[in-house]
């Protein structure tokens, strides 16, 4: 894999794959709302050569008044994508986001893949949001997680996917971690168990 | 006897061995794919994973 790798950002080139055009272009309109957001979890792994599908995308965005909000959601519409599980700006806003559950949007007829969209909750949210890396993939801006949060989090997660894709980022990124980052990260989520089986061991017990 | 498996304790035991044993051989096949991703081009790999993406 070749990548340029510094502490806040990577620059990658690859043959893109659907989904990732799908990304730059759900992005696009972050932007464009100037809506702050961060791409947390699977997508990351994969965006990263991780050899799986996903249904979603997950994405924490600030905090934002309903104008805004309303703004955005009609960039959206306008661009083909339509919220698949509330039926108006308002019903989004008021009923998911302000009770920090997630809303998701879809390219209009499909439900799959989606784009699974938070305010942030927990510390660990906004940590996501506040401590991002830029990913320049093919010349286009992503903002991702820390990698280094990414692959802890992904511990505490727990699945056996979840220690999949941990165990990916850490094997592809390990001469650019900051490990005593990821240590710090692995000790606050109180996964240290966790890591010891999934990343420190060379062989899986 | 009915419908059913039918398990045993031993027969218990196997089966958490088998899941032990494929979480095993899955996270050894990921050690074995990243080696292979870190030195393959980034084109030849992406091209690879899409055909698994783009299904």
């Amino acid at each position: 894999m070749e990548l340029e790798f510094s502490k806040n950002k990577i620059t990658f080139e690859k043959c893109l794959s659907d989904l990732d055009k799908l990304v730059i272009k759900f992005v696009k309109i972050l932007d464009a709302s100037k809506v702050d957001y961060v791409i947390i979890s699977g997508y990351i792994a994969i965006l990263f050569g991780r050899s799986r599908a996903t249904e979603d995308v997950d994405l924490f965005i600030e905090e934002m008044p309903f104008e805004k909000f309303n703004t955005f959601w009609n960039a959206l519409d306008k661009a083909g994508f339509e919220c698949i599980n509330a039926f108006s700006p308002e019903e989004a806003f008021n009923d998911f986001l302000k009770e920090k559950l997630a809303i998701r949007f879809a390219l209009k007829g499909n439900f799959e893949p989606n784009f699974e969209l938070k305010f942030p909750k927990s510390k660990y949210n906004i940590y996501s949001l506040n401590n991002k890396v830029e990913v320049f993939l093919n010349g286009e801006k992503l903002l991702s997680s820390e990698i280094e949060l990414q692959i802890a989090f992904k511990l505490s997660l727990g699945s056996d996917k979840d220690f999949e894709d941990a165990r990916h980022l850490y094997n592809t990124f390990k001469e650019h971690l900051d490990l005593n980052l990821l240590k710090k990260q692995i000790s606050e989520l109180q996964v240290e168990k966790q890591a010891e089986k999934v990343l420190w061991v060379k062989d899986y017990i | 006897m009915g419908k059913g498996l039918h398990l045993t304790k031993k027969d218990l035991l196997e089966l958490e061995e088998e899941k032990k044993s494929n979480r095993k051989q899955r996270m050894d096949f990921i050690d074995l794919y990243c080696a292979w991703l870190k030195k393959t081009p980034n084109k030849v790999w992406s091209k690879q994973q899409n055909k698994l993406i783009n299904k």
